[in-house]
């Protein structure tokens, strides 16, 4: 049997890439609904986030204008997204094959950015400062209080979203896009400014991700790469189209891997958790949380 | 018209494969040979690759680690097993259809955007079990100082890569003449009419599941024998093969080539590599090309979503619809000729 304390570090540790999951993969999973695209590039939109963040920091030199740089990535970001939409995306509605040519497209803006980052940024390893300091006791254990914060600020986050989504009446017309397109165009809602909200705000999800993540991690172009692949396999899992599904599956996944490190080790737990995915695949292809399409 | 049409085109590939025999006449330079049996490798692996992407219809990403395992498995077996050589480039072709296999249990279940997932992240799991397994595998240093080619006492070492060469053209034509039998075969009709009607494919009889097992082991075959050649040529296996740049590189090849056509990629796939060598000669470009690759990529699906291939098909569309018209004309007026005549 596991000791109490080793159970909460399992949990705390789940707990953390949990959260981080959930605002990667919901992004993802928000245009996915939306347009019937996936984003390739949303890896590279977390570095870039990150990126962002900490020369707007780093530039001024404080803690306090953290704030401010997180204000200036967020922006950033919308503009970005906003404009990939319209560049790759947006030329490709309506045709037969526009999930294949958009997964390319996507992919040929991952490459753009990764590179471009590398050449712009430099090789030199940084690392953002977290966004609040020192140390906090969670269930019986000590952990950074940037990971406490991620805990936290997650669910508020996801909340946001929901409630954005559920509420308002852009949030609405998004749904109502995603649903029917030809039917939200018939009731007046303009569906191309929609695609482009929906775009910029999983970009800017995507950029707060990296921002949380690169104090965590060290930046690389390639930050965002590993957590695509577990955005790719959560969103697989909780069964494609639903908002509550992905983050239900990335909080699972989150946990899974966290108890998948300490059992069967850092190296292995990748693997491990790829033949849980197809096993339950192969049982359920339409995803753990996903209902039966016809 | 259409008989004339396969001439030409015929006449094309006898022309082409004429001057890829005699170019290591013409080019002595080391390097520009290198060039070449890079381009022959690379092509290998994207015309396979098509077979599953663009004839049948699965939206394979896994298509690069199939190359990458064919890297590995030469790589390996010539180090542990003592394999010979010629052996190696064989069980990487093996190997490969056995993961192709592998990827098939999940893809045959699933559909569209999941095939696209699952296949991508079978790439990610391959790459990080060849570093976590570093002992074996070598890790990030990879695998050196695989043996050489040797036939009848030769080296293909010497002469400035000859040897090399013609292997590196004679797998790629057997290859391109297994890709154009299996294409012809009614195994390759069948993957055709699943890709374009599946329901009415079905209903005909065609297994969809087995079907696009077996296309996913017959493409791997052939992608691992060039994995499994690739290093034993360079004599080095190293897990850059799994990463984005050489996916990314391959999936241009395919899409700028055309999917759903053999010699698209193959065309491609010369003149990408070269196109990328020069890029990467001038100086300053060197860490830029794969962004000007990526911008390509982006402009040729912009403008022709169905590769630079169309071009040339929709031209003899074109021609044969001219054809067709002056054909009408002609029986009109023969027509009207014959009224005019009993009038």
């Amino acid at each position: 049997m596991m000791s109490l304390d080793a159970f909460s570090a399992l949990l705390v540790s789940g707990l953390v890439l949990g959260s981080i999951y959930a605002m990667m993969a919901s992004g993802l999973s928000l245009v996915w609904t939306t347009l019937g695209i996936f984003n390739f590039a949303h890896g590279v939109f977390m570095a870039l986030g990150a990126y962002v963040a900490w020369t707007v920091s780093d530039a001024a030199g404080l803690n306090l204008w953290l704030g401010f740089a997180i204000a200036m990535s967020v922006a950033f970001m919308a503009g970005l997204g906003i404009l990939i939409e319209r560049t790759v995306v947006r030329p490709f509605y309506g045709q037969r094959d526009m999930l294949l040519i958009t997964v390319m497209t996507t992919l040929a803006v991952m490459m753009f950015l990764e590179k471009g980052i590398q050449m712009l940024w430099g090789p030199r390893l940084k690392q953002l400062r977290p966004i609040v300091e020192g140390k906090v006791s969670l269930l019986g254990i000590t952990i950074s209080a940037q990971e406490a914060f991620i805990i936290v600020i997650a669910p508020l986050v996801l909340a946001a979203l929901w409630a954005f989504l559920r509420w308002t009446s852009t949030g609405r017309g998004i749904r109502a896009v995603g649903q029917n397109p030809d039917a939200a165009k018939l009731i007046g809602i303009n569906a191309s400014a929609m695609f482009a909200v929906t775009f910029a705000l999983s970009a800017v999800l995507a950029g707060f991700t990296g921002i949380l993540l690169g104090s965590l991690r060290l930046l690389t172009p390639g930050l965002g790469a590993e957590p695509l692949i577990k955005a790719f396999i959560i969103v697989i899992f909780g069964g494609m189209g639903s908002l509550a599904g992905t983050i239900g599956a990335a909080y699972i996944i989150g946990l899974v891997e966290a108890f998948l490190i300490t059992t069967v080790g850092f190296y292995w737990a990748p693997s491990a958790l790829f033949i849980i995915l197809i096993a339950v695949l192969l049982v359920r292809p339409e995803g753990l949380f996903g209902r039966r399409v016809a | 018209m259409i008989r004339s049409l396969s001439g030409n085109r015929a006449f094309v590939l006898g022309a082409a494969l004429v001057i890829a025999v005699l170019m290591p006449f013409v080019v002595q330079d080391t390097y520009w040979r290198h060039l070449f049996i890079i381009a022959f490798i690379y092509a290998m692996v994207a015309s396979n690759w098509d077979l599953s992407l663009g004839y049948a219809g699965i939206f394979n990403f896994g298509h690069v680690a199939f190359f990458g395992v064919g890297v590995y498995a030469a790589a390996l077996s010539t180090k542990f097993l003592g394999a010979d050589p010629w052996i190696a480039i064989f069980l990487g072709g093996v190997a490969a259809s056995l993961a192709g296999a592998l990827v098939a249990l999940p893809v045959i279940r699933l559909k569209g955007i999941y095939v696209v997932l699952v296949t991508f992240a079978f790439g990610q799991l391959v790459l990080q079990l060849v570093l976590s397994q570093s002992e074996i595998t070598g890790g990030t240093q990879g695998i050196v100082r695989i043996p050489a080619l040797e036939a009848f006492g030769y080296n293909f070492l010497r002469d400035f890569k000859f040897g090399y060469y013609y292997v590196a053209l004679g797998l790629l034509v057997i290859s391109t003449i297994f890709l154009r039998f299996v294409v012809r075969s009614d195994f390759g009709m069948s993957l055709r009419a699943l890709r374009d009607n599946e329901e009415y494919a079905v209903a005909r009889g065609i297994p969809t599941g087995l079907q696009r097992l077996k296309v996913l082991v017959v493409s791997a075959f052939f992608t691992g024998v060039a994995g499994g050649f690739f290093a034993i040529y360079l004599r080095v296996a190293s897990p850059e093969i799994f990463g984005f740049p050489v996916q990314s590189l391959v999936l241009s090849m395919v899409l700028v080539g055309g999917t759903g056509t053999i010699y698209g990629p193959i065309a491609a796939a010369v003149i990408l590599t070269f196109a990328s060598e020069m890029l990467g000669s001038i100086e300053g470009l060197d860490e830029g090309r794969v962004m000007l690759i990526a911008v390509a990529m982006i402009i040729v699906l912009l403008f022709f979503p169905n590769g630079l291939a169309s071009i040339w098909r929709r031209r003899a569309q074109r021609a044969a619809l001219a054809d067709s018209a002056d054909k009408a004309v002609a029986e009109t007026r023969l027509i009207e000729n014959s009224a005019g005549a009993s009038r």
